[in-house]
């Protein structure tokens, strides 16, 4: 395994040393392997018998405390079984499912959804789950080839109630939805453990790109939601220039709210007060962070903005 | 169009129009009827609406998306099938029918309950529908 530490580059370990909590503990999990999780896609199927059907096989599987329908297993084939088959379970990433979890009672009283960038379709197959397949999900993405795999997934979890869109959400065309998820274009500094190895993309010059573009998705975003609206900012990435600069950026520039996150029992952190010179805004407090030593899971950020 | 889908479906496999009450059907190109939301936005067009529920021509043809979503409501024109052609079937491999009330065009084809998606019935023999990117070699059934 230390093989992956050794593979993050000086860079990113002087970026990061100084604004983790315990930099040994994180490094070393960046290069341990991460659980693999899956959620039972309640359009299809139930906890119950899923999990009757798993212990059936043998698997042990553990439902995580803080939503009821996401599981870990160590069990490698999980993707062998007949509910993987049948898209009674989903396989995602624990922290992927985090947005979805923290909209779910405003989901499901939402009448229409837009997803931005939707691709390849976890979390909006995920929030379809949760509105039980009633309402509007758009689900947007740019690239025509991810929309495939978006499609795919839709057609197998039976996400009936969304309609797929392909458009830069920069050009999207004025509408006002009651709920809108960014789950942003990142450098994906987070997923590090599940692709064993940072991306060769990883620059600090990819990341202020990333940025820019944010900056940009985020305030088109806000302008797509309903007044009394909501949002759900998010990457998978720790670099502060994708996370709380870009919440302030918004805020700078809309009159947005930032409200308060909380995930009952999930180990959620405080987010950056400044960065490389850049104070942020008191309201950028709301905002939080996933630490992937602190729960076992991948690394995350996230920012639930109201209008 | 629509109420074709709807009495091809109840006709067929005993699935009550009450289970699309939900959803509309939408019409598109070469005969693909999809079920998707009840409402959806004019602009910007979607590439897709909802999930493809049937193709029709000649006959009416469901998918195994559709037969996945709703077939815990059917009632008849079901093959169950055992452990071992449950695991040909997710395959794409064709199965001998056996002993079944269903009669010979498109069934359900279901293992301990579980819809697993179409099959196509003709002269003993059923033929899995399963579209080749869905197929799965199943260890665990
Ligand atoms: C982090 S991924 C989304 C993952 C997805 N939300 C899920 O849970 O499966 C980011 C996506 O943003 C898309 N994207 C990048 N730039 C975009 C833009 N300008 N407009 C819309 N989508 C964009 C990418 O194609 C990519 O699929």
């Amino acid at each position: 395994m230390s093989t992956m530490v050794t593979g993050i580059p000086k860079v990113f370990r002087q970026r990061y040393a100084s604004l983790v909590d315990d930099p040994e503990a994180f490094f070393s999990c960046l290069g341990s392997m991460q659980p693999r999780s899956f959620r039972v896609n309640t359009l299809k199927s139930g906890r119950k018998h899923v999990v009757e059907r798993f212990e059936g096989y043998g698997f042990e599987i553990k439902q995580v405390p803080w939503y009821r329908d996401a599981f870990v297993s160590a069990e490698p084939d999980v993707g062998s079984t007949l509910e993987h088959f049948t898209g009674e379970i989903y396989m995602q990433e624990l922290v992927s499912m985090l947005p979805p979890v923290v909209l779910r009672k405003d989901l499901m009283k939402a009448k229409n959804v837009l997803d931005g960038c939707a691709a390849p379709g976890s979390k909006a197959t995920q929030m379809a789950a949760i509105m039980g397949n009633m309402g509007l999900i758009v689900a947007n993405d740019v690239s025509y080839s991810r929309i495939k795999a978006l499609k795919f997934n839709q057609e197998k979890t039976g996400a009936a109630n969304m309609v797929i869109t392909n458009l830069d959400l920069r050009n999207f065309p004025q509408h006002n939805f009651d709920i809108v998820l960014l789950d942003a274009p990142c450098s994906a500094e987070g997923t590090i453990r599940k692709s064993c190895g940072i991306s060769e993309m990883w620059s600090e010059r990819h990341i202020k790109k990333l940025s820019s573009l944010q900056k940009q998705l985020i305030v088109k975003a806000f302008d797509l939601m309903s007044p009394g609206g909501l949002m759900v900012y998010s990457t998978c990435t720790f670099a502060p220039e994708e996370n709380e600069s870009v919440v302030n950026h918004l805020v700078e520039k809309r009159p947005a709210r930032l409200e308060e996150i909380d995930v009952p029992g999930f180990r959620l952190s405080d987010p950056l007060q400044e960065w490389r010179g850049e104070t942020f805004s008191e309201k950028i407090k709301n905002c939080i962070r996933v630490w992937p030593h602190h729960n076992n899971t991948g690394g995350f950020f996230m920012a639930r903005v109201g209008k | 169009m629509k109420k074709e889908i709807l009495h091809y479906f109840r006709e067929r496999f005993g699935i009550p129009p009450s289970c699309f009450q939900t959803f509309s059907l939408y019409a598109a190109s070469r005969g693909r009827i999809y079920v998707g939301p009840e409402t959806t936005i004019p602009r910007p067009e979607p590439v897709s609406v909802g999930i493809l529920a049937a193709r029709t021509g000649n006959a009416i043809k469901p998918t195994t998306a559709i037969l996945q979503l709703l077939g815990r409501h059917a009632t008849r024109n079901i093959v169950r099938i055992s452990r071992k052609d449950a695991e040909k079937f997710a395959g794409g491999q064709d199965l001998k029918a056996g002993e079944t009330e269903a009669t010979e065009g498109y069934v359900l084809v279901s293992y301990q309950d579980t819809p697993l998606g179409c099959g196509f019935l003709k002269g003993g023999t059923v033929r899995s529908m399963i579209p080749k990117a869905k197929r799965l070699q199943l260890k665990f059934l």
